[in-house]
């Protein structure tokens, strides 16, 4: 027996007067996370921008909350406060429920708009806020984000909307399906004036929101496991009659899919959207700093390497403790923000983009990353880039385009991906793609060879102004053994075939294929990669300048000429 | 009178809390984690609520779910006990929120007492003696090099929000002092997540002398004489004593009446504690006010004759104090030695585990305050204390006597303890004479060997 029940009891004292108020817990003090359950205290979630501190599950933020978070204290100015929609459709009672929301949420409808400093850089900002009808997107909505876009769009200033919405307001009908035309519109021209976008899609997003303007930011964040979709997963699952997977249209789903570019926590939010806009910012061109002297990094001497075979060359290019991108991408880039996908089907983890600044410039960078480890190595499919891989590159390309940044692409690929998916999705097409618009995007691209560069899937990444090569780096039509496979039918001449096959730096560089060979005084490995990326460096950002003093006609006929005289 | 108490601790403050409500009618509810579901406390209250795993963060330490259990259960007080939530104002400001009665100080008395620097500044307003030091904090080592001549060497370095000797460090010369500051502060940074540092005097092999009180909300103060807890290792005390070796009747006075203002000063109600810093020379200095119960409150009641468990309850309940200082007599001698789950030959590591043989000590002038039984599991979550042996004598030496042999009589067997190096420092010379300061431990060899 337990000794619980052997303990007695305590005898109640008899006489007892009822000294205080009852204990009970007061309105507001607590609340319950409706992910996990647990009685949290209001103050807590205040102060942890209403995340839970247990489970971390995002509470929805009140919009004027929201721009606390994220907007300098006291900066917004607000704008088009007070338009009313009336009730196009004379829809029985919206009028009423109008009136009540405004009474009970002080908002006057589903979205703030205005403007704001974020870290001192001026925006346009909008937020939605789901308590006014679930943020649907009536008139009002549209109205105040197209106008805070079109004076955006004068004023030459960034916007950023945070989306949240239910979608299309049912109550004003087709008038409210207009709103999806006239946002986007707004934004096509707002684009077009080379101005930046980024939105943010939080729980939940979906309908006519994110088939307009949700889906329309140069850059698209999320926050963490906000439903994210067109049609509603109840909608889905009551017309195919089927379960959704668990997961399915939440923002990791979509990362994957290649519709978002980054999940971004609530608490780095601020942070984030800050160094977007500083990447961002109309630069005057200056920072250019003085650069290394060029002998200090490329070969031009005849050194002994020359003695070594080309098989050598392609064993040190394929090494196991070779750098691989991502190294030089920590090295050059520190501030680097990657950005995922392709907007069409997925993100492939062989080729890492992103933008970053160097020398002070902002800059994009794509790197073919073969990984690290095993595992690493088999998420990014050995450096074998996907469809998807370069219809993001040529994404991001576009984007520099528009902005006006110079493009770094570093190959390291044993070539693009051979396999059904990628024959599915149309790897021949995704490869022509980028080489045709690669061809006359005006802005300065730059590739530099830093392991295998292997056949057409290294070419999607370096139809670019200059090509440069490390020492040890390879570049050719296939890998050796393919062509001693194909000329003579012997897949282990390899060795052989890689002597004549002229796919080391220098045998390249003599055939003008490529501009400069970067010299490795050692193989090179993880620990001794600083040493060049600092010399690397500087040497980049000097081509960058040097090239971007050109006009984007003389940029896109010197680029031209240089594969049209190969 | 609260008519049904909730106990947020665990262990043997819990059950010696479940005692004294059994003693006064008061129904208890005890609150336990799953590592707990066996212990002496879950057991012995009247209701027993499970508030989560065993980790202190998720179960003693999750205001929210004791909180949730004070109102399931009808409680209408909670007893924090000592440690975990015993001086969180935070905690405290909850319960006022939730009409719950937090048996304790309010939550600004605890926050302005938690605070170093407020709470130095209101005993230096009361006229309590304090160690000479800074009266701003200071952020930067120069600016402290300036503050530490003014001050006078040897002084040491302490972080504002800094407790149990992490974020300070002595420093004896000039030479010494950049070093010492930066290295404390980047502890406390870490620690606390902050550099706010202040310098003081640095008071040389003090003993450490604390004043027991307990004020009422009518505003009535008495002390209750003081505790010699100078036996300590990195901050941690292992014996406490009332009366001290070292205290004549006219310090005693001395010093009770510095403590009697400053709880005054701070408005102080229910139990509390008054650490001072005794140098030889008799000058005394406030260190800080605890305001909890606190481990070695038995001796005090030993030589008092009073439950301080019950007072807090009454104190809490808004009754005022039965007596007044002059009822206050201090009788006899009494000793606490800490028994430990930790093995003092391996760095005092800890050492939960069940125990397979428990015999412990009784007879007169004898108490032992516990929560463990045969066949109990220590778990590892928790504070490693397993129970508090108390002796009681006319004199020291009868004490000292009656606690070699209480010691020599406990058997714990299968896990660790520090029984044997208790019953050795009972034995040094120093410590028989009455000679000893908070640097015993660090100047005597205890536990290397010889002796027992």
């Amino acid at each position: 027996m337990r000794l619980k029940q052997m303990f007695k009891k305590t005898i109640r004292e008899r006489e007892h007067v009822e000294m205080q108020a009852r204990p009970e817990v007061p309105d507001g003090l607590m609340k319950k996370c409706n992910a996990c359950k647990a009685a949290v205290f209001v103050e807590d979630v205040k102060k942890n921008y209403y995340i839970c501190p247990k489970c971390r599950n995002y509470f929805r933020v009140h919009a004027y909350r929201r721009l606390e978070m994220i907007a300098d204290e006291g900066s917004f100015e607000e704008w088009d406060r007070g338009l009313d929609s009336g009730n196009p459709l004379h829809y029985k009672g919206y009028d009423q429920k109008v009136a009540l929301l405004r009474e009970k949420t002080g908002l006057d409808e589903a979205v703030i708009t205005g403007k704001a400093l974020i870290q001192g850089m001026p925006a346009v900002i909008g937020v939605c806020d789901g308590r006014f009808i679930m943020a649907s997107m009536g008139e009002v909505v549209g109205e105040k984000i197209t106008r805070a876009v079109e004076r955006a769009t004068r004023e030459k200033l960034p916007v950023i909307l945070y989306a949240c919405s239910g979608g299309a307001r049912m109550q004003e009908g087709i008038v409210s399906l207009m709103q999806m035309a006239k946002t986007s519109a707004a934004l096509k021209r707002h684009s077009d004036a080379g101005l930046l976008y980024v939105t943010v899609l939080t729980n939940p997003t979906t309908g006519g929101v994110t088939a307009s303007f949700g889906m329309l930011g140069d850059v698209i964040l999320a926050e963490p496991n906000a439903l994210i979709g067109f049609a509603g997963p109840r909608v889905i699952e009551q017309t195919i009659g089927q379960k959704l997977p668990e997961g399915f249209q939440r923002s990791e789903f979509l990362l994957e899919h290649g519709f978002v570019d980054a999940i971004v926590e609530r608490e780095d939010q601020k942070e984030v959207l800050a160094h977007i806009l500083q990447l961002h910012l109309q630069g005057d061109g200056a920072g250019q700093d003085e650069a290394v002297r060029e002998d200090e990094l490329f070969l031009h001497r005849e050194t002994q390497t020359c003695e070594m075979e080309a098989w050598d060359h392609v064993q040190l290019a394929r090494a196991k403790d070779r750098p691989t991108g991502k190294d030089y991408l920590r090295l050059l880039f520190p501030d680097f923000i990657e950005l995922h996908g392709d907007r069409y089907f997925r993100d492939d983890p062989a080729v890492i983009g992103g933008i970053a600044s160097l020398h002070g410039q902002p800059v994009t960078v794509l790197v073919q990353e073969k990984g690290e480890g095993t595992k690493d190595s088999i998420r990014r499919n050995f450096g074998m880039v996907s469809p998807d891989g370069y219809r993001k590159s040529l994404r991001l390309m576009k984007q520099a385009e528009k902005f006006g940044r110079p493009v770094l692409c570093i190959v390291d690929t044993p070539g693009a991906f051979c396999g059904l998916e990628a024959e599915e999705r149309g790897q021949g097409e995704a490869i022509a793609r980028n080489l045709y618009e690669m061809s006359a995007l005006r802005t300065p691209l730059l590739s530099i060879v830093i392991g295998e560069g292997g056949s057409g899937g290294a070419l999607a990444f370096a139809l670019t102004d200059e090509v440069w090569m490390l020492e040890h780096a390879v570049y050719s039509i296939l890998s050796p053994e393919g062509f001693a496979s194909i000329l003579w039918k012997d897949s282990s001449r390899a060795k052989e075939a890689a002597g004549v096959m002229k796919m080391t730096a220098q045998d390249l560089k003599k055939l003008g294929i490529v501009e400069e060979v970067i010299a490795e005084d050692r193989p090179l490995n993880r620990e001794n990669l600083q040493e060049l990326t600092e010399k690397l460096e500087s040497q980049i950002a000097a081509f960058f300048s040097r090239y971007s003093a050109l006009s984007s006609e003389e940029l896109t006929e010197k680029r031209y000429q240089r594969f049209r005289k190969l | 009178m609260i008519r049904k108490l909730l106990i947020a601790n665990r262990g043997e403050i819990a059950v010696r809390i479940i005692r004294a409500c059994r003693e006064m009618g008061i129904e208890t509810v005890a609150v336990y984690s799953e590592a707990d579901r066996e212990s002496l406390h879950t057991q012995l209250a009247d209701e027993a609520i499970c508030i989560g795993p065993g980790p202190s963060v998720q179960s003693y330490l999750n205001m929210e779910r004791i909180i949730s259990a004070t109102l399931v259960s009808g409680a209408d007080a909670i007893h924090p006990g000592f440690g975990f939530l015993s001086e969180n104002a935070r905690f405290a400001e909850i319960c006022e929120k939730c009409n719950v009665t937090f048996v304790g100080p309010s939550s600004e008395v605890i926050r302005n007492l938690g605070h170093k620097q407020i709470a130095r500044n209101t005993m230096v307003a009361a006229g309590v003696p304090v160690i000479p030091g800074t009266d701003k904090a200071i952020y930067d080592a120069g600016e402290g090099a300036r503050e530490a001549r003014q001050i006078g060497y040897p002084v040491i370095v302490k972080a504002a929000l800094g407790g149990g000797g992490k974020g300070m460090r002595t420093a004896y010369t000039p030479e010494e002092f950049e070093s010492a500051f930066l290295t404390a502060q980047k502890e406390a940074e870490h620690a606390f997540a902050d550099g706010t540092m202040y310098i003081e005097h640095f008071v040389e092999n003090p003993r450490h002398i604390e004043f027991q009180i307990l004020a009422d909300s009518q505003g009535h103060v008495v002390h209750l004489g003081e505790r010699d807890c100078s036996i300590q290792r990195n901050h941690q005390k292992m014996i406490e004593e009332a009366p001290s070796a070292a205290i004549s009747k006219e310090l005693r006075k001395k010093m009770g009446d510095a403590a009697v203002k400053a709880a005054r000063a701070a408005h102080y109600v229910n139990a509390g504690t008054i650490e001072f810093l005794l140098e030889k020379n008799e000058n005394f200095y406030f260190m800080e006010m605890n305001t909890r119960i606190q481990v070695e409150h038995p001796v005090t009641e030993w030589v008092t004759g009073l439950d301080l468990i019950k007072e807090q309850l009454k104190i809490a309940s808004g009754l005022p104090l039965s007596f007044n200082q002059k009822d206050i007599r201090i009788q006899g001698h009494a000793i606490e030695c800490r028994i430990n789950a930790e093995n003092p030959t391996k760095n005092f590591r800890p050492s939960p585990g069940k125990i397979t043989q428990l015999h412990l000590p009784g007879g007169q002038g004898i108490r032992v305050d516990t929560a463990i039984y045969d066949g109990y599991v220590v778990p590892p979550y928790y504070d490693s204390m397993l129970a508090k042996l108390i002796v009681h004598a006319d004199t020291r030496q009868e004490a000292i006597a009656k606690m070699r042999s209480a010691l020599g009589e406990v058997v714990i067997e299968g896990i660790d303890t520090n029984v044997d190096f208790q019953f050795e420092i009972l034995g040094d010379q120093d410590y028989r004479t009455g000679n000893i300061n908070i640097e015993f431990l660090n100047t005597h060899e205890i536990g290397k060997g010889e002796g027992v």
